[in-house]
């Protein structure tokens, strides 16, 4: 029997041990991969809220109508207005700027304030399902906002991260009270469709407030001489024609969206395979998230289109997140 | 004891086909023939393990004890199969001391040899008293001093409780030692019964007298 | 090298309140599908593999077909369920843990059921003739079948124990790796490392290890102590 332990225990060490040569050297704590461009008009992400639209033409897996669907909007209305309170908004702004001196998320000039009164939590409305991008959830903003309004009104929020597809047909499926991703597209979709509504007090149902930059990161000698460039739009052309090697997200989040409005037109590169397969020897499609995708690049020492907040946090915990 | 005649069917196959017949009480009888002949067969329908081809058909005997050809071996020690088979501790311990079993009283059953399995089997049957003995091959895996020493017991049971006994057996020799009366069996027929003496010295069928002289007797 | 030991130390040690969560949670997951799963799986198996009945047969290969059903398909089909606009909606069970024990009983009750069958299946003939030789009636027999079924039996939860813990297709989509409320270990595991922390993915992958070791020594003194 101890004997049987031991071996076991031994084996386990081994493969460990097996485990850690395989997996990537990316906890080296200088990383190589920096910034070289930000700031472009073209790379502002923009978050917004939305309330999910009890009323909204929800169909099952079947297709058919489905009309009772539970959503808690007293809930997802005091999280919302919380959010854009004075008291939320400045909290966001704040997050991050201790930790790495710069501010990761900016308030827009024009963004919707709220001063509306925020009902405790009751039993019924306690809990408030979020639905949100593993981009907004890795940056940790989420986990420094939530508790200080959680806390202060009782009130419980799951927050359910996922790629930006899933979080909204997550929401469409009747799983979610609110959401907050960063596609503006999708968003409009999501509007347009039904599924969101104008919480009282508001203008409108997609509720931007918040945004960062998206920055173009690569290695430190940067080949492609991307610092140099005039634009966002010269940097991936120059990219392209050098044949760098890019790491795209490939998954269809709003990252990837971003991206592909970047390179130059006459390439074709879209979010269909066949459209960057000739490009295979230089344009990787990770089909990741961005953290893993961000190990990937410094492994490869290769460009990638990053959010601010995700890149100076993975720098700052050492190449990883 | 009286048996109503009845038959039994397996896959399409007539396996055993036995007319109204009388089981002497008290006797020993044997029962022999070739391997395939249907003696496991009359032996389990007998018990109630199998079920007969006519639904009406009832067994002559409830009281019923019967030792399957391969015993099952519980999970205990020797001891507790034993008591298994009866509450009687001092039985047990009679029963252990003429199969000589005593020294693998604690020790776990399963881990018997094929012998002393056989020896357990049929000690653990004979801890309560039944009207009726079925023995399949009780012998078969014993050497020869355990085999005359449960022949010796069996027949100390018998006369002790006046129970009928029905021995299959592939040995003539233990026929002729330990029973009053023979049944042959031959492709699932009874083809003979009667006196044992009388039915080795002078077998009517002659399957009967194949059979004999086939195994040496 | 021994990076990842070392933070996995340190992760215990510093007894990280999330990964004490990330723990609980999964050991509250495990254990109790688990052993829902045996309660539910030892009696159906030990029926079929000792009873003769007719439809027995159907029921052997509905079994069998269960036992190979993917974790992520049985997760689609609560997910489905369960979903907002599903027709379970109103019992407001998804991204919980109770539905997760639900989904875990339901990929590996037919396990444990198909090893019971197969176990009782090999020794009920035997014991019944013989038990019915010794004059002995149902319900003893039952009891005995029960009895000398123990070894399968814990190997049977041994296996229910290692599929519920290792288990992540299921729970992913049914509980949604809500932190602090309904992430495991092994949803916790792909979320580091799709955050590309594969330092961190292996150490909780070690923790798991030496989980499932300590709860398989644990059982396997147990049944040496019941096989003497």
């Amino acid at each position: 029997m101890k004997k049987l332990t031991a071996i076991l225990l031994i084996l386990c060490t081994l493969l460990a041990l097996a485990g850690c040569g395989g997996a990537p050297r990316a906890d080296s704590l200088v990383v190589d991969t920096c910034i070289l461009m930000e700031a472009d008009e073209n790379m502002i992400n923009n978050y917004s809220l939305l309330a999910v639209n009890p009323e909204a033409p929800f169909v099952d897996a079947d297709g058919n109508a489905v009309t009772d669907v539970a959503v808690n909007t007293v809930g997802a209305a005091a999280l919302i207005n919380w959010l854009l309170s004075e008291e939320g908004e400045a909290a966001a702004a704040e997050y991050g700027f201790a930790e790495y001196g710069e501010h990761l998320f900016y308030l827009k000039e024009d963004r919707p304030i709220s001063t509306a009164e925020i009902p405790a939590a009751t039993e019924e409305t306690k809990l408030i399902r979020l639905s949100t991008t593993t981009s907004v959830n890795d940056s940790g903003l989420l986990g420094f906002l939530l508790p200080l309004f959680t806390e202060k009104y009782g009130y419980e929020v799951d927050v359910y991260s996922t790629g930006t597809g899933k979080a909204i047909s997550n929401a469409k499926m009747g799983n979610a009270d609110l959401i907050l991703v960063h596609s503006r597209s999708d968003e409009e979709a999501f509007v347009e469709d039904g599924f969101s509504y104008v919480i009282e007090g508001m203008d409108s149902a997609r509720l931007n407030y918040m945004y960062n930059y998206f920055v173009l990161c690569g290695p430190s000698d940067d080949p492609a001489g991307v610092r140099e460039a005039a634009s966002v739009l010269d940097a991936f052309r120059a990219i392209a024609e050098g044949k760098y090697r890019f790491i795209s997200r490939g998954d269809a989040s709003g990252t990837h969206k971003k991206e592909l409005k970047l390179w130059p037109e006459e390439l074709g590169i879209t979010a269909e395979a066949e459209s960057f397969a000739p490009y295979a020897d230089w344009y990787v499609s990770a089909n990741a998230g961005m953290g893993a995708c961000l190990v990937m690049a410094e492994e490869m020492h290769a460009y990638i289109l990053t959010d601010k907040a995700t890149f100076l946090t993975f720098v700052a915990n050492g190449g990883v997140l | 004891m009286r048996i109503d005649a009845f038959s039994r069917t397996y896959e399409g196959r007539c396996v055993l086909r036995v007319p109204d017949l009388d089981l002497a009480d008290g006797a020993v009888t044997a029962v022999i023939g070739a391997n395939g002949s249907g003696k496991t067969t009359l032996a389990r329908v007998l018990a109630g393990v199998e079920p007969p081809d006519r639904r009406g058909w009832r067994r002559p005997e409830q009281d019923v004890g019967y030792l399957p050809q391969k015993p099952y071996a519980f999970r205990m020690s020797t001891e507790k199969n034993l008591l298994l088979g009866g509450k009687d501790p001092a039985r047990a311990a009679q029963l252990m001391e003429a199969l000589d079993l005593r020294a693998l009283a604690r020790q776990s059953a399963r881990r018997l040899s094929g012998g002393e399995t056989a020896k357990m089997a049929l000690a653990r049957l004979l801890m309560r008293d039944f009207k009726l003995l079925i023995l399949d091959e009780p012998t078969a895996s014993m050497d020869r001093d355990a085999a005359l020493a449960a022949e010796d017991l069996i027949r100390v049971c018998r006369d002790r409780t006046g129970c009928t006994v029905l021995l299959i057996t592939h040995s003539l020799r233990q026929a002729r030692r330990v029973s009053d009366r023979i049944l042959f069996l031959h492709k699932g027929k009874l083809l003979e019964q009667g006196p044992t003496e009388e039915l080795l010295r002078s077998p009517a069928q002659p399957e009967t007298k194949s059979f004999l002289d086939f195994c040496g007797v | 090298m021994s990076s990842s030991i070392q933070k996995a130390i340190e992760l215990i040690l510093s007894a990280d309140r999330e990964l004490l969560n990330i723990l609980s949670t999964t050991a509250r997951l495990s254990l109790t599908s688990s052993v829902i799963a045996l309660l539910l799986g030892v009696p159906l198996g030990l029926l079929l593999g000792g009873c003769r009945f007719r439809g027995r047969g159907i029921l052997l290969v509905l079994n069998r077909t269960l036992m190979g059903m993917p974790p992520v398909v049985c997760g689609l089909l609560f997910y489905l369920l369960f979903s907002g606009v599903g027709p379970f909606r109103h019992m407001r069970l998804l991204f919980t843990v109770e539905l997760m024990i639900l989904a875990q009983v339901v990929l590996i009750t037919p396990i444990v059921t198909g090893n019971m069958e197969t176990a009782a299946a090999g020794i009920a003939p035997a014991l019944r003739e013989t038990a019915l030789g010794l004059g002995l009636g149902r319900g003893r027999r039952l009891l005995l079948l029960i009895r000398e079924c123990a070894y399968p039996i814990l190997t049977a939860y041994l296996l229910a124990f290692a599929r519920a813990i290792a288990e992540v297709g299921a729970v992913a989509m049914v509980g949604g790796a809500i932190a602090w409320k309904t992430n495991v270990m092994t949803t916790a595991i792909m979320q580091y490392t799709n955050r590309g922390n594969f330092s961190l993915g292996i150490a909780l992958g070690l923790i798991l290890m030496l989980l499932s070791l300590i709860v398989n020594a644990a059982l396997s003194l147990l049944q040496r102590r019941l096989g003497t």
